[in-house]
């Protein structure tokens, strides 16, 4: 915060809108990003977070509204002037050249001396560990080291914001979490602001400063991954990030517990923003819930249940239960060499701490819960 | 499959195969014998096996001299085709430009117009104003020919060439001209290849056109053929059609040659 100049956004989005024909693709969308931030534009297809991405390189122009980049207004300059880097899916490397001309492109297409382009391509390979395949055409790399290529090409001209459009996508599971954290520690490295389009929710958990979740074309809500995770504010928040419990229940003016088929459920203390009376929904994360054995403790006696299904996950086991009236219940507990996995079909209890629940608004796509 | 396991089916499929082969190359192959025949007449078999044929061919100045005006016209219409074809097939399929399915339907058109009548009108139309006889104007009556074909083989490698590589160029700063030149072009090379490798043949048999618009000093191979079948039904016809389609298969041959290390580069 030394001067004004530093603290800029570097980018800021205000009323952003792109239709096509009779599709919106995206609606009214205001939107700041912070010098060095990693942003994450996360969503189901659809949900206009590609869209957002194509405004702001300028491959889409927009119906409304304004986009300014680094504090100059960006709206309607072209691509290959507002100074981005982008990696794609597909990675988009040059076939016919070598991983060499690739990464020297974008320094020929700024003139930089010939000499100098010699240095910085070895460099930028000296950091992602590839230097060997220097004479290579893509081709004969494997899907990790083209993408690592293709993010060695963005990061050797230095552009001040890359974007990132499901990069890893195309990866198997174990090469997409080594590449998580490689981007994770470029970005930490150079210090350049990163906007990151996924639709994979653990990517979007496990990378960002901030999580942008889009849904039709707005923002649904935006945060940190943990403020989204354990504060969703909307139905479709909660269960787009992780995996949800939702009862849905009817709340008297003035009291703290929901009336549900399965019964009064305990509410967590008042919050702004939450519905005070009438249709509600509490939202309970599986790895809040506990599988109680009869007369533990007081309080609540929490909620009789049939034991469907377990499934051991490593470090955590998965229970599948059912109420009474069979609503579907998910329960998640550590797992533990020595700990009894009760019988399937067996009677259990299922309970939760009053605070770890969540009150939400109902929401017209989520009928049946 | 089940079909092609078994014994009759393994012998029909390719019988029928080679079947429709020899009807398809008969016709072409039979003048290649024919052409080592004496001198006297057209004979099949040939009694006598000379170069009686191909000597009388490259000591008449006229034929050689056809056969050259044809080689430099291909030639010409080639690189035309090419230089004009290219960026034309680039634009109509990459940009907004307004009007593009007019464009794309003139350029298309000669496809669709009976070479005859296109012969007739060019001639009525250059016949007063002097144009006849002249290279320039066989070169570019060929041309409007061939760039349908070019267009068509370019235009099928761009759809596949995937808009990605032209966005990240473009992302990266490059400019229109550079990414033409530098990414688009490059992976092109198949199928401008194949265009002008059209171009090339369809001007070095193209006959109705030509036998219009050109003259004594600028008449093609093909032409003289005709003129040669018509006055004087001369043997010389067997080697002119041998050689013709000997510089047809060097051609193809060398265009599939340069696909395949292409394909392994």
């Amino acid at each position: 915060m030394t001067n004004i100049e530093e603290s800029q956004d570097m980018i800021r989005v205000n009323g952003l809108t792109r239709i096509y024909g009779t599709f919106t693709a995206l609606d009214n969308v205001d939107l700041a990003v912070r010098r060095g931030e990693f942003v994450t534009l996360l969503g189901p297809s659809g949900s206009g977070k590609s869209t957002l991405l194509n405004l702001i390189s300028g491959m889409v122009q927009a119906t409304a509204g304004t986009i300014e980049i680094d504090g100059r207004d960006a709206t309607n300059l072209p691509t290959n002037r507002r100074g981005l880097g982008m990696v794609f899916q597909n990675y988009a490397l040059m076939p016919h050249m070598t991983v060499f001309e690739n990464i020297a492109f974008p320094l020929q297409v700024r003139r930089v001396p010939r000499a100098e382009i010699e240095t910085r391509v070895h460099e930028v390979l000296k950091l992602i560990q590839l230097e060997h395949v220097v004479q290579r055409k893509p081709k004969q790399l494997s899907g990790g080291q083209q993408q690592r290529i293709s993010l060695a090409r963005c990061i050797v001209y230095r552009p001040s914001i890359i974007l990132m459009d499901e990069p890893l996508g195309a990866l198997d599971k174990k090469l997409r979490e080594d590449m998580q954290l490689e981007i994770k520690r470029l970005h930490a490295e150079l210090g350049v602001t990163m906007i990151y389009v996924t639709h994979d929710q653990e990517e979007a958990l496990a990378m960002s400063d901030r999580i942008v979740l889009m849904r039709k074309g707005r923002i649904e809500q935006q945060g940190a991954p943990e403020d989204l995770y354990f504060r969703p504010d909307t139905l479709f928040t909660a269960d787009f990030l992780g995996s949800s419990n939702l009862f849905a229940g009817r709340l008297p003016a003035g009291s703290r517990q929901l009336d549900t088929p399965h019964g009064g459920l305990p509410l967590p203390a008042a919050r702004e923003g939450e519905p005070e009376a009438g249709e509600a929904v509490l939202m309970v994360r599986p790895e809040s819930m506990r599988l109680v054995s009869e007369g533990e403790e007081g309080g609540w006696p929490g909620l009789e249940a049939t034991l469907r299904d377990s499934i051991v996950l490593g470090s955590y086991v998965r229970h599948f239960l059912d109420l009474a009236d069979g609503k579907r219940v998910i329960v998640q507990e550590p797992s533990g060499a020595t700990r009894r996995r009760p019988e399937r079909g067996a009677q259990v209890r299922v309970r939760w701490a009053a605070e770890d629940g969540r009150l939400l608004p109902t929401d017209p796509d989520f009928k049946e819960l | 499959m089940n079909f092609l396991r078994t014994l009759p089916g393994a012998l029909v499929v390719p019988l029928a195969a080679w079947i429709t082969y020899l009807f398809l190359m008969v016709p072409s192959l039979i003048v290649i014998p024919i052409s080592f025949g004496g001198a006297g007449e057209l004979e099949f078999p040939p009694r006598v096996w000379t170069l009686d044929l191909y000597r009388q061919f490259f000591n008449d100045p006229t034929w050689w001299g056809s056969l050259m005006e044809s080689l430099k016209v291909a030639a010409l219409v080639t690189v035309l085709t090419t230089v004009l074809g290219v960026p034309a097939a680039y634009a109509l399929q990459r940009t907004n430009l307004p009007g593009r399915a007019v464009l794309n339907g003139l350029a298309m058109g000669p496809l669709l117009v009976p070479v005859i009548v296109l012969a007739l009108g060019l001639y009525l139309q250059l016949a007063p104003i002097g144009f006849l006889n002249r290279t320039a104007t066989v070169v570019l009556a060929h041309t409007m020919l061939a760039i349908p074909f070019m267009m068509v083989s370019v235009g099928a490698a761009l759809r596949h060439l995937d808009p990605a590589y032209e966005q990240v160029a473009l992302i990266m700063g490059a400019g229109r001209v550079r990414i033409f030149f530098r990414v688009v072009l490059p992976q092109l090379r198949a199928g401008i290849a194949a265009g002008a490798l059209f171009a090339f043949l369809i001007s070095l048999d193209e006959v109705i056109v030509a036998y219009f618009i050109t003259g004594p000093e600028t008449m093609t191979l093909p032409v003289k053929m005709y003129s040669a079948l018509r006055w004087e039904v001369s043997p010389v016809i067997a080697a002119v059609s041998t050689l013709l389609t000997v510089i047809s298969l060097v051609f193809a041959l060398g265009l599939m040659w340069l696909e395949r290390r292409d394909r392994n580069a």
